[in-house]
């Protein structure tokens, strides 16, 4: 057994429930492997939705609050307002973060909340059998649409930066080592940080879009089309060819939400306390 | 010297993906023909000699369940 799930995984709880290949499983590796270098394990909390990729922490040896589909960010904020020196994490899915819970994702960024948001992206709804999602990509054919899908595909990182995360990258399951690095840059980073990761599923993805189930055939897809961008101008290049560019997008310092909230709280005491009414 | 000493996979957890052998550059594990605990295929190590401690196959493992063991410095050795 790998030393990092010996010291860090729910031994009752294994083995995971993902399917054969899946990409959940290199993802917990990652993120045990960040947490380990920086020795956090004790103050981590973390939030998770519904979806494969929300029973991630649920394997951990740290704190996890499982809610509502679509509730794991408003759940963050009521922990990171309660206990603000944890180490907020929230793990999500495409369908949990984006179509159920796309607006708690967007005024959560918005404020500048300190939490890291992963968002685990497969490109379908795996755990209910292969229905569209919003980052399905055009003319993939899913069990919901059967000649093909007319939707355009939702770009999480641009929406990040748009809404206003401090700091948005994108890597995918195959760069593990890359994924590490960024997590550990992300939790320590202070304000809304959202990574996502384009990660295979070869039971629904495999076999309805990309034409093979094998977890061979979908890693290496991954790999053939996730190629590393160093600038914007690469960037775009690489969406203009079709393919997921990946890498650190930005990184800015914000004022935090909790933060000012906590200075307004001093300044609305010092008045009451000098006898004013504010 | 570069070697490794062993490959353990865990026949418990082990769901036989062979992303292992997908991801490694040297050959080192081929589709053996035991069965782990729930009734898997697993990944047999077929040329250990060929490993160069990389660590892609541990990095790899979807169920986390595969560890590579480097051999130990002899103590005052060359």
């Amino acid at each position: 057994m790998n030393p990092l799930a010996e010291k860090y995984l729910r031994k009752e709880f294994l083995p995971f429930l993902f399917c054969p290949g899946c990409g959940d499983g290199i993802i917990v590796h990652s993120f045990l492997k960040a947490v380990d270098e920086l020795g956090i394990i004790d103050d981590l909390a973390m939030t998770s939705g519904i979806g494969c990729s929300a029973w991630i922490p649920v394997y951990m040896h740290a704190d996890v609050l499982k809610v509502l589909h679509g509730r794991a960010i408003p759940a963050a904020i009521g922990l990171k307002a309660s206990r603000p020196s944890r180490k907020v994490v929230v793990f999500s899915g495409d369908g949990d973060c984006m179509a159920i819970g796309g607006n708690h994702f967007i005024h959560a960024a918005r404020r500048n909340i300190d939490m890291t948001v992963v968002v685990v992206n497969n490109q379908i709804y795996a755990m209910t059998g292969g229905q569209v999602a919003p980052s399905t990509g055009v003319g993939s054919r899913t069990q919901t649409t059967p000649y093909g899908n007319l939707e355009k595909p939702l770009d999480f990182c641009k929406l990040a930066i748009g809404a206003g995360a401090t700091m948005v990258s994108r890597w995918s399951t195959a760069h593990p080592k890359e994924l590490s690095r960024t997590f550990k840059k992300a939790l320590n980073h202070k304000g809304f940080s959202f990574v996502e990761v384009v990660s295979q599923c070869p039971v629904q993805t495999g076999r309805y879009i990309l034409g093979s189930g094998s977890p061979q055939f979908n890693l290496q897809w991954i790999k053939d089309n996730c190629l590393p961008a160093k600038n914007p101008a690469q960037w775009a290049e690489l969406e203009a060819q079709g393919k997921i560019p990946v890498g650190d997008i930005m990184q800015v310092e914000k004022s935090e939400f909790m933060e000012e909230v906590a200075r307004m709280n001093q300044q609305v005491k010092e008045a009451a306390a000098q006898g004013g009414e504010n | 010297m570069i070697a490794a000493e062993k490959i353990e996979i865990d026949s418990r957890y082990c769901k036989g993906c062979m992303l292992c052998g997908h991801v490694c550059e040297f050959d080192v594990f081929e589709v053996g023909q035991t069965r782990s605990a729930l009734d898997y295929l697993m990944p047999r190590v077929a040329n250990l000699s060929n490993c160069k401690l990389c660590r892609k196959c541990q990095t790899f493992c979807p169920e986390m369940t595969l560890s590579v063991v480097a051999k130990k410095k002899k103590e005052g050795g060359v």
